[in-house]
C-alpha cells in the first residue's frame, strides 16, 4: 500500500425498510418481501472513504457478512468506489449477535496485512444498536469516534474529524490506525457510473468461510455459539391510521366537545 | 342557477343525505381550484353546491335530476389539471366521486376495476400489493382515476407502454339523463359498433360521468433502473432518443430536462440534483424481467449516449434512489408555478422535437423572454412555461403562446399532448382544427347532453 491510506469499509445488506414485510407470529422480518440494499449509513461511510481516497490517495476495502447474494451489495460498493469486495460467509457466521459479528469482521480485519482507517455507518437500519463499529475497534485494540458528522483532515497518520454528542460536537484527532462511525450527514453519496456498474457486476468478491480465518480467530466464537445474547421477542409497532370525527350542532356546543375530546387525549390540559 | 340554492340543495339532499351536499363556500375552496398557474385560472362562479355520491345509483339520481332542473354540473376528481378544466365556472353542482374510491384487482386477468374517485396512489398501491404493476405516472399521485381517463392523462412513463387510452379496457358512465353505461370489459378484441368507450376516454367530463373503469395492469418488472446522462450541447440530447428507440431498446420513460430547472426543482424541494454535468439531460427509466436484461439494454444505451457525445452516465438502482430522482424531476412544475403564467404542451413527431426547441429558442430571443423547458422526449411531448417578468404578465404573452403554437403545429404536431383543451385553450381549438371536425365534436357533445348541463364551457366556447 506504501503512502496510501489503506480504508476498510464494513457494509451491511439490509432489507429495504419501507418495503419489508413484518411477520407478526415469528417476529422476524421476511427479508423476500423486499429488495436487499446496502445499508443507507454504510453508503455514507463508503462515500466517505472514497472521498478521502480521491483527496490523498487510498485503496478502499468493503467487507461484508451476510448470506451468498451478499455479493451484490459488495459489487455495488464496488461501483460507488470500493477497489475490492470481500464476503464472510458461512453457516457458522449464521445467527450472530453484535458480538459475535464483531468479532468476525474484526478478525476479517486482522487477516488483512495492514490498514489505516476503518469507517462504518452509524447503525444499520434492520438491527439499529450501533454497536458493531465500536465493538470492531475493541476487538482490535484500536480508538476510535462515533458518530462523526464531518471529516475535516485526513492524513497516513491520523484524521480530524467532528462528532455529534447530543445537542453538543466534539472536534477529535484520532492516531491511526483507527475506526470511525459516520452519521449520515458526513456528505450526500453519489450515484455510480453506469461505466462502473456495468464493470462491478463483473468484479470478483474474495469469499472466506470461517475457517478461512482460523489463523486469526477461534472459530467457536463465530455465529450463534459466539452469542451471548439472544432476541427472545421482537415487537413491531401497529401502523395506527389517521382517524377523523365530525362534530355536530351548533359551533359552541361543538367546540366544547371538540375541548373534551382533546382533553381526554391529553392534547391540552 | 334559477332556482333558490336552498331549494335545489333539499332535493340533493334527499338523494344522498345531508351530510354529502355542501353549500358553505368555506368548505369547498379547494374545490373551486385545479393546479392551473394562478394568473390564468379562471374564477369559479358564486353560486354552488358540492355534492359527494357514494354510489352510480346517486350519481344517476343526481344527473337526472340536474338535467330535468338544466343545472350545469361540474365533474371533479384530484384538481391536478392545468388547463382550468375542473373549475365550475357557472353557477350550479360541483360533483366529486372522492368517497367512491374501491379498487379491486384481478390477478388472473391482469386488471383492477377502480371506481373514479380512486387515487393514482391507492391504484399503485393495490397493484402492488397484488404483485403487479400500473406503470403510468402522470404526476400528482392525488389526481383521480375519472379525471386521469376523462384528460386522457400521460406523464414520464408512456413510452413503453402509451398513455391513459391504452389503459382503460371498460368503463361504466352516467349520461346526462341519468342513464348507465357499461362499455368495453376486460376483453382484447372488441367490434362491437362504434367504440363509444374511447369516444369518451379525453372528453374532459363533457360527455357523460365515469364512474368506475376497468383498468389494464402489468407484471412487475424484475429489475428498474434510472439512468441520467449529461450533455453539454442540447441537439445530441435530442438526437440520442430516436437512436435509442431505434436500437431496439423501449425504456419506461425517456424525459429531457435542463439542468438550471432541476436544480431549482431540487432547492424547491430541500434536495440537490445529483448530476451537476451538462446543461442538458436525459432521464431514461428502464424495467425487465431480470437484472441480465436490463443491464444489457443499459450497456446499448450507454454505446448509444457515447455515439451522441453524452457525458459520464450515471445509474440509480435503489428504490430509494430512483424515488428521489423521480420526486426532483417532478417538481419542476411546483417550483416554477408561482412564477409562471401558462404551461404548454405541444407535441410533434418525435424525430421534430430538436426542431421545435430551436424555433422556441428563437421566439425566447425575438420577446426577449425566458421560456424554461422540459419535456417528455420519449412522446415528442415538449413542456414550455411562459413566465411573468418582475412579477407580472408579460404583455406580450399572446403573441409568444401564439407563435409557439403555430410552430408546434407547423411541424406536424399538436397545442396539446396530455393537459387537454379545458377553460385556458378554447380560443386556440378552432384555429387547429378544420370547421368540419369541429362541428361533429360539437354535435356528439349535443347528442350526449343536449341541455348542456355537463362541464358547459369547456373544450367549446358556451353558447
Amino acid at each position: 500500500m506504501g503512502d496510501q491510506l489503506g480504508i476498510i469499509v464494513l457494509i451491511k445488506q439490509v432489507p429495504d425498510i419501507e418495503k419489508v414485510r413484518f411477520d407478526f407470529e415469528t417476529g422476524r422480518l421476511d427479508r423476500s418481501s423486499a429488495e436487499a440494499v446496502i445499508n443507507p449509513f454504510d453508503l455514507n461511510a463508503l462515500e466517505a472513504a472514497v472521498q478521502i481516497k480521491e483527496a490523498v490517495g487510498a485503496t478502499v476495502t468493503a467487507i461484508s457478512m451476510g448470506p451468498k447474494a451478499a455479493e451484490s451489495a459488495l459489487r455495488d460498493a464496488i461501483a460507488r468506489g470500493a477497489d475490492r469486495g470481500i464476503l464472510l460467509t458461512d453457516t457458522r457466521f449464521a445467527g450472530a449477535d453484535t458480538l459475535a459479528t464483531s468479532y468476525a469482521l474484526s478478525s476479517a480485519i486482522r487477516r488483512l496485512s495492514s490498514f489505516d482507517l476503518v469507517i462504518c455507518g452509524e447503525k444499520t437500519i434492520d438491527g439499529d444498536t450501533a454497536q458493531v463499529g465500536p465493538e470492531v475497534a475493541e476487538f482490535l485494540g484500536i480508538p476510535h469516534v462515533a458518530y462523526v458528522e464531518e471529516i475535516l483532515e485526513a492524513d497516513k497518520k491520523r484524521i480530524i474529524v467532528k462528532s455529534r454528542m447530543g445537542r453538543n460536537y466534539y472536534v477529535l484527532a484520532l492516531r491511526l490506525p483507527g475506526l470511525i462511525t459516520v452519521t449520515k450527514d458526513v456528505n450526500a453519496p453519489r450515484l455510480p457510473t453506469l461505466r462502473d456498474k456495468i464493470r462491478s457486476r463483473r468484479a470478483e468478491i474474495t469469499v472466506w468461510d470461517a475457517d478461512s480465518l482460523s489463523e486469526v480467530a477461534d472459530t467457536r466464537l463465530f455465529g450463534v455459539s459466539g452469542s451471548p445474547t439472544t432476541v427472545a421477542r421482537v415487537y413491531a409497532p401497529h401502523a395506527e391510521k389517521r382517524k377523523g370525527m365530525i362534530f355536530r350542532g351548533n359551533p359552541e356546543e361543538a367546540a366544547e366537545k371538540i375541548v373534551g375530546v382533546l382533553k381526554d387525549l391529553r392534547v391540552v390540559g | 342557477m334559477t332556482r333558490k340554492i336552498d331549494e335545489v340543495a333539499e332535493i340533493f339532499r334527499g338523494i344522498i343525505g345531508p351530510e354529502w351536499v355542501i353549500t358553505e363556500r368555506v368548505y369547498m375552496e379547494s374545490y373551486l381550484r385545479d393546479e392551473t398557474p394562478d394568473v390564468s385560472r379562471p374564477p369559479a362562479a358564486e353560486n354552488l353546491i358540492l355534492l359527494k355520491p357514494s354510489s352510480t345509483g346517486e350519481v344517476s339520481e343526481i344527473l337526472k335530476a340536474a338535467n330535468e332542473m338544466r343545472i350545469p354540473v361540474f365533474p371533479v376528481g384530484g384538481r391536478t389539471g392545468l388547463v382550468g378544466g375542473c373549475i365550475p365556472t357557472e353557477d350550479g353542482i360541483i360533483l366529486s366521486l372522492e368517497r367512491m374510491n374501491r379498487i379491486d384487482v384481478d390477478e388472473e386477468n391482469l386488471m383492477a376495476t377502480a371506481e373514479a374517485g380512486a387515487t393514482l396512489a391507492d391504484l399503485i398501491g393495490a397493484a402492488d400489493e397484488a404483485g403487479l404493476f400500473f406503470p403510468l405516472h402522470p404526476g400528482d399521485e392525488g389526481a383521480q382515476i375519472g379525471g386521469l381517463i376523462s384528460t386522457n392523462a400521460g406523464g414520464v412513463r408512456a413510452v413503453k407502454y402509451g398513455v391513459m387510452r391504452n389503459y382503460v379496457k371498460g368503463l361504466e358512465v352516467v349520461l346526462a339523463t341519468g342513464d348507465v353505461l357499461n362499455l368495453g370489459g376486460p376483453l382484447i378484441k372488441n367490434n362491437m359498433g362504434y367504440d363509444l368507450m374511447d369516444l369518451i376516454i379525453g372528453s374532459e367530463g363533457t360527455l357523460c360521468v365515469i364512474t368506475r373503469a376497468v383498468i389494464k395492469l402489468y407484471p412487475k418488472s424484475g429489475c428498474s433502473v434510472t439512468l441520467i446522462l449529461p450533455y453539454d450541447d442540447r441537439s445530441d440530447a435530442i438526437r440520442t432518443v430516436p437512436s435509442i428507440l431505434r436500437s431496439g431498446v423501449i425504456p419506461l420513460a425517456i424525459e429531457y430536462v435542463e439542468i438550471k430547472e432541476l436544480n431549482k426543482a431540487a432547492e424547491h424541494i430541500g434536495d440537490e440534483w445529483p448530476v451537476q454535468s451538462g446543461k442538458a439531460q436525459l432521464i431514461i427509466i428502464l424495467s425487465g424481467r431480470s437484472e441480465d436484461e436490463v443491464y444489457s439494454a443499459c450497456e446499448v444505451i450507454s454505446e448509444v449516449a457515447e455515439e451522441n457525445n453524452a457525458g459520464e452516465p450515471i445509474i440509480a438502482e435503489t428504490r430509494d434512489e430512483q424515488e428521489r430522482i423521480l420526486r426532483i424531476r417532478s417538481n419542476i412544475y411546483t417550483a416554477l408555478k408561482a412564477e409562471m403564467v401558462d404551461i404548454l404542451d405541444i407535441t410533434v413527431p418525435m424525430s421534430r422535437l430538436g426542431d421545435l426547441m430551436n424555433s422556441i429558442d428563437e421566439t425566447s430571443r425575438k420577446y426577449g423572454v425566458y421560456l424554461p423547458v422540459y419535456g417528455h422526449a420519449g412522446d415528442g411531448n415538449l413542456h414550455i412555461h411562459l413566465m411573468k417578468e418582475g412579477g407580472e404578465v408579460p404583455e406580450n404573452i399572446g403573441e409568444v403562446k401564439r407563435e409557439i403554437y403555430d410552430a408546434g403545429v407547423r411541424l406536424g404536431g399538436v397545442i396539446t399532448g396530455e393537459h387537454g383543451i379545458g377553460h385556458l385553450r378554447i380560443g386556440e381549438l378552432d384555429r387547429f382544427i378544420s370547421d368540419k371536425e369541429l362541428s361533429l365534436m360539437r354535435e356528439i357533445k349535443r347528442i350526449f347532453d343536449p341541455n348542456n348541463i355537463l362541464n358547459p364551457g369547456k373544450i367549446f366556447p358556451r353558447g
